[in-house]
């Protein structure tokens, strides 16, 4: 009996591994979040070190960075606040005889570390179901909200930016405020289509994300519009750009946003 | 092959792509090079095994391990880019596709390996692209495959030498075919 290897010939070898990857083309997609959730726990550590390593390329720039940064949490604080009041205005004007809870009262934000970015417009975090992180959350830094959480797993979630390209929010634009769905580029930016151009819309207006049952209870800022000009192909309609409300190419921490959470929060 | 140098060559590189490469990306697109692909290439042309004589004359080359390798590769790939299918079936073809021209064509030179890694990495991207299609995802455009593909080429063949130093391959011995 010599030895009894089972010798496969290239082809075959060939043959089954393409099927194998038909049949993976095919494949739900929570099989591919299960892997790659799996991946990214198992090597949590040198990703984790591997973003910070990379991110001090951003943080160079020192004392500068940091006050510009402060500044656009003041400015996003003072618009969150403005909007609230706003909203709370009306709630006393239109329920005057009811008792109005304020805006996110009963909220939690969980703060969680960014593991790793897939894309430049998703972002793997380490929190996930385990502090009641559900699909469709909103996911916040420096006071303004960035994007949403688009799988979950126990221990992980991965959040798509409002800037990537599949990415549809509900926002409210221009005053008097008109709700739009706006769509990222995946440059960084977003666009906002099919706004007549009686509404009066201008470059540096602020955009918030709309209202959304179980996810957010008052408008939050969400970017300010970078661009607005007549569409070249509907002239009837702006062209409307929208960049993040603070810089998103950094970040190493966010706070995902828990309307009601059944668990306790993390701090 | 050493298998086992390969698994963990595979995990460093799926680790420096997925969390290192960001400091050398560029444009707002964040244009990195594809290291993994370069990977596929260095394999298909660097890993296949020494040659024998053929029966009816002329080499026989057995590219069994670049089969593999191309295709574990690309398994890899999908799982960092979560989505299963398109990478494993685009870098297994082309990695087995070059190995089967390696019996005909060798890539002594920096600029010849440059110039495979291009082409295979446009090719395989419009095929990646095509298979997303397939599963109703949005792919890349063609203008950040194009500067992935030239990105990849320009550094990818000095990712060879590590490599081969790695796994123990000898790539001296493929210039004399």
């Amino acid at each position: 009996m010599a030895s009894n290897r089972i010798r496969v010939s290239e082809r075959m070898l060939f043959t089954w591994f393409t099927i194998a990857g038909f049949i993976l083309l095919f494949a739900p997609q929570g099989l591919s979040d299960r892997l790659h959730f799996t991946f990214t726990k198992i090597f949590q550590w040198p990703l984790t070190f591997g973003r910070a390593v990379t991110l001090t390329k951003h943080s160079n720039s020192g004392n500068t960075n940091e006050l510009t940064r402060r500044e656009l949490q003041y400015r996003n604080l003072i618009a969150n606040l403005q909007r609230q009041l706003e909203q709370a205005k009306m709630q006393i004007e239109q329920l005057s005889l009811l008792r109005a809870r304020l805006p996110l009262q009963g909220a939690a934000l969980m703060p969680a570390n960014v593991v790793t970015a897939i894309s430049n417009s998703e972002l793997v975090i380490n929190c996930g179901s385990e502090f009641a992180v559900q699909k469709g959350q909103f996911v916040l830094t420096d006071i303004c909200i960035i994007g949403t959480i688009d799988a979950v797993d126990y221990y992980q979630a991965r959040v798509k930016l409002f800037t990537d390209p599949a990415s549809m929010i509900e926002v409210n634009i221009g005053k008097p405020a008109i709700a739009r769905l706006m769509q990222g580029t995946g440059r960084n930016s977003a666009k906002i289509p099919n706004v007549p151009r009686k509404h009066k819309v201008k470059k540096g207006d602020l955009v918030y994300a709309r209202k959304k049952a179980g996810c957010l209870d008052t408008p939050i800022i969400i970017g300010t519009v970078s661009q607005c000009r007549p569409d070249d192909e509907k002239p009837l309609l702006w062209n409307i750009t929208v960049e993040p409300a603070c810089s998103i190419e950094a970040l190493l921490q966010v706070y995902v946003l828990v309307m009601n959470p059944q668990k306790p929060a993390r701090f | 092959m050493r298998w086992f140098r390969f698994v963990v060559l595979v995990v460093v590189i799926a680790i420096i792509q997925s969390a290192f490469l960001e400091k050398i990306a560029f444009t707002d697109q964040h244009v990195k090079p594809d290291l993994l692909l370069t990977l596929v290439v260095f394999f298909s042309i660097c890993g296949v095994s020494e040659a024998k004589k053929a029966r009816l004359g002329g080499w026989e080359f057995n590219i069994s391990e670049a089969v593999i390798t191309s295709f574990a590769i690309g398994f890899v790939a999908d799982v960092l880019a979560r989505s299963l299918g398109p990478r494993i079936i685009s870098y297994g073809l082309f990695g087995t596709l070059l190995a089967h021209l390696h019996r005909v064509v060798s890539a002594k030179r920096i600029t010849y390996q440059a110039l495979i890694i291009f082409i295979t990495s446009i090719f395989a991207g419009a095929l990646v692209a095509l298979l997303t299609l397939v599963q109703q995802k949005t792919p890349a455009t063609f203008k950040l495959l194009l500067w992935t593909s030239i990105y990849s080429a320009i550094a990818g063949p000095f990712f060879f030498l590590p490599a081969a130093w790695w796994m123990r391959i000898k790539t001296r011995r493929f210039t004399k075919f």
